[in-house]
């Protein structure tokens, strides 16, 4: 008969007493347990992309080295025959991508581009035209510079970018008849495999090769000015362009990377927190068990 | 005596003429000069000396050789022949772009596409000419045409080329 009014009231209050409070910790361990699950499969989708960009690294980083070969031997004209342009409008050629995860690479060509024109002490003519390659910048800009961006272009730095990329910006460029006195593009350049800084490289126009005292040391038996003008552009772009496309993919692989470690914290500390929840709710039947028992 | 004041004459003579030979020789490593050639995706020559260049220049063929006058030149499709030391000639085909030889003994050249001329297979070569040909004489846009023309020049260069 002890035994049975024992056992009534080990029941009764394992019943009124731990289900609310059992309840309530399988409740939380349920939230961490959905929480410890999301964040498991977040950190398989950082990992996996960061390994797809550390693989797409190394042959962006090839390119990257023909590309800067190729543009240095293109802007030795331009070192010889240098020219101050006498009119103040530039051009500004923003040279970014469409797709995010990738830092700050955006925001810092957008920034870049928006110091020179705040730039007090430059006399850069205010309406100066703004051409943007990439989504994600142009939507930057056209929030600080709107009426200053004249065209745009997507769909380029999904790969490695061509030269027939660069060839076709600069053909739409200079057949939509956008008036400037000189040219600046604006990118961002690698300096190492964890950093990038943005940096702006001037092209010359074919008037100001025209009137820079260095030029006329060249001789041409045919004047093909103009055609080297613009090859010159399709070449400083295209140079831009890989340069981007690499900073673009180490940024994407860092950010990536952080992402991943920092899942990995919080998958530690979620485990912690789920396994002492559910030590506290066997620690509690426990008590609740042997309160009853005592209780005898 | 005479005779004796003659022969250290002639050998203090000798002796310049040695001096003046010696710096002759110091001239002679400025006979290169410094060719870039590099393509978007490849970088054949970076700033290497060497002997001559022959390039088919849209004027007419011209040869440059170290210290050339500074000059800019449009390259149409055609071979450019480089001679780095000796008889060693190294042959590509290029596909178009600009040459400039700068005032400090450098020449640039920057264009599209090139490649070693064993590189290429004449049928292949041959089929893809009477593809553009076919293009351009057809019933095309006018834009359509004009880029198959410009093709067909290539390849009629590029036959050329492998011909010789």
């Amino acid at each position: 008969m002890l035994a049975r009014q024992a056992l009534c009231r080990v029941a009764k209050p394992s019943v009124a007493g731990s289900a609310p409070a059992g309840a309530r910790n399988m409740a939380t361990l349920r939230e961490i347990e959905m929480r410890l699950k999301s964040v498991r499969n977040i950190e398989k989708i950082t990992k996996s992309m960061k390994l797809i960009a550390s693989t797409k690294l190394a042959k962006a980083q090839r390119a990257l080295n023909s590309g800067k070969e190729y543009g240095l031997a293109n802007s030795e004209i331009f070192q010889h025959a240098s020219s101050e342009p006498t009119g103040k409008r530039k051009l500004f050629v923003v040279v970014s991508s469409d797709k995010g995860m990738c830092g700050g690479i955006h925001s810092s060509v957008s920034k870049a581009t928006r110091r020179e024109f705040a730039d007090k002490d430059s006399d850069l003519d205010k309406d100066s035209p703004i051409a943007v390659i990439g989504d994600k910048s142009k939507s930057q800009l056209s929030r600080v510079l709107p009426g200053n961006l004249v065209i745009s272009f997507n769909q380029i730095g999904r790969d490695i970018p061509t030269f027939a990329d660069a060839a076709g910006v600069a053909d739409l460029i200079l057949k939509s008849g956008v008036e400037y006195d000189s040219i600046a593009i604006v990118y961002n350049k690698f300096v190492s495999a964890i950093s990038y800084e943005s940096a702006i490289v001037e092209v010359q126009t074919a008037n100001s090769l025209k009137e820079s005292p260095g030029f006329s040391a060249y001789e041409m038996e045919d004047d093909v000015t103009t055609d080297l003008a613009e090859f010159a552009f399709a070449n400083a772009i295209y140079a831009a362009l890989v340069e981007g496309h690499a900073c673009e993919i180490s940024a994407r692989r860092n950010a990536m990377d952080n992402a991943s470690k920092n899942a990995g914290d919080m998958i530690g500390n979620l485990q912690l927190k789920y396994n002492r929840g559910r030590q506290a709710a066997i620690t509690n039947e426990l008590v609740d068990i042997i309160t009853g028992a005592s209780a005898l | 005596m005479s005779a004796l004041r003659l022969v250290s004459a002639v050998g203090r003579r000798a002796t310049r003429t040695l001096v003046d030979a010696r710096r002759g020789y110091a001239e002679a490593v400025s006979d290169k000069i410094k060719l870039s050639l590099v393509l978007p995706h490849q970088a054949i020559f970076t700033s290497t000396d060497v002997v001559q260049v022959n390039l088919p220049a849209a004027t007419g063929d011209m040869g440059i050789l170290a210290n050339h006058v500074p000059s800019i030149e449009a390259v149409r499709p055609g071979v450019v022949e480089v001679v780095e030391s000796g008889n060693a000639s190294k042959k590509f085909f290029v596909s178009g772009g600009f040459a400039t030889v700068h005032p400090n003994n450098k020449l640039t050249i920057n264009v599209i596409e090139a490649a070693a001329l064993d590189a290429f297979s004449v049928e292949a070569v041959r089929s893809n000419l009477q593809e553009a040909l076919r293009v351009a004489n057809g019933n095309g846009s006018e834009e359509d045409k004009l880029e198959a023309r410009v093709e067909a020049d290539v390849y009629e260069a590029l036959q050329h080329a492998l011909s010789h």
